[in-house]
């Protein structure tokens, strides 16, 4: 049997393995049919409807059942809904246990929430160092903002503050106003 | 970090059981791939999952034998919330005694539509595994609540009949 234990793990391995048989474009599609539009139903229904409170409702579910050490942090205003990973639970079960059959697993984050809320009218800036630290911000599409100073959303939460985030922007993956895996700043 | 030696479990995490709206994920992985690949796609999707990613435990198996196989069952299912299961050992064979699958059950309390073929991958997985270990596996049931039956190759078992596995119902 396949267990939800440790899904990130054969997760991963997916991501590997579909990129073998169909390419990067089976890899694209299966972020956004399999866990945008089928998976993660629940979700999309929630924010399209409610917008920035219903991604209060999924991610403040969601994050505290993957994450009950509260590894994460979210931040939310009338404009903008912001999430700092300070120890993202599934790319830290991935470090943990050496699993590595997919060259860059954050990817499948953008991969299927980026689908999702241009869906819903939002677009998403983020950047992520693949060591299990990453940051959100979520706005209305057409509007105002993005890539807040470090510390204007989130306070002594955000990310960027950390010790540890990198300083060299070459090592982090970095997206303006995305709704696509492969839209990264160069 | 490696699994700690006390755990038969290759892979292990900090939390104790896993959470269970990933089972959402794994059947619409399924219905993709049915999709996109067609039954024999996924049947290979599920076969090289097994002897790759469970490589770890399929080592296990071939060096602990059987009761190596049922100690990595036991530990799997105390990680599956609301898995109802019962580890048997007998002297040729170990039984998986499913009651209640935690899959099946949470794809129902959450509506979702399961994909009919879903029982059938805990056969061509779970095959492909035991062949690895130079052990056989036989599933009966299905839907809800089965029987795994994991023998050593020259315990002879009847050949699988597929239609011994029920399809999944919502």
């Amino acid at each position: 049997m396949i267990g939800c234990y440790d899904f990130c793990g054969h997760y991963e391995w997916t991501f590997g393995w579909l990129e073998r048989v169909g390419g990067h474009a089976l890899v694209r599609d299966y972020w956004n049919e399999a866990i945008n539009h089928d998976s993660q139903s629940h979700a999309r229904d929630l924010i399209r409807r409610e917008g920035i409170p219903g991604m209060l409702k999924y991610w403040g579910h969601t994050l505290l059942e993957e994450s009950p050490d509260l590894g994460f942090n979210i931040t939310h205003t009338a404009d903008v809904f912001r999430i700092d990973f300070h120890d993202c639970p599934s790319r830290g079960f991935l470090r943990r246990n050496g699993l590595k059959h997919y060259h860059d697993y954050c990817d499948h984050c953008m991969g299927w929430t980026g689908p999702m809320l241009g869906e819903a009218g939002y677009v998403i800036d983020h950047e992520h160092n693949h060591l299990g630290q990453c940051w959100w911000e979520m706005r209305k599409a057409g509007t105002p903002g993005g890539h807040a100073p470090a510390g204007s959303v989130a306070g002594p939460k955000d990310v960027r503050l950390r010790p540890d985030w990198p300083k060299d922007p070459a090592k982090l993956d970095r997206y303006t106003k995305a709704n696509d895996p492969d839209a990264k700043m160069p | 970090m490696s699994a700690p030696a006390s755990s038969p479990l290759p892979h292990v995490d900090t939390k104790p059981q896993g959470s269970a709206d990933f089972y959402y994920a794994v059947n619409a992985t399924f219905r993709f791939l049915l999709q996109r690949l067609g039954p024999d796609g996924w049947r290979r999707y599920l076969e090289e999952l097994g002897r790759g990613y469970f490589e770890p435990v399929n080592r296990q198996w071939s060096q602990g034998g059987l009761p190596a196989v049922a100690r990595y069952w036991r530990a799997f299912f105390a990680a599956e919330p609301g898995a109802v299961v019962d580890v048997v050992e007998h002297p040729d064979r170990v039984e998986v005694q499913v009651r209640e699958c935690p899959a099946i059950k949470h794809l129902r309390a959450g509506g979702r539509e399961i994909v009919g073929e879903y029982c059938q991958h805990c056969y061509f997985l779970g095959a492909a595994r035991a062949e690895a270990a130079g052990l056989t596996l036989r599933l009966s049931g299905g839907s809800g609540s089965c029987c795994h039956t994991y023998a050593r190759r020259e315990t002879g078992l009847a050949p699988q009949d597929l239609r011994e596995i029920k399809e999944a119902r919502s």
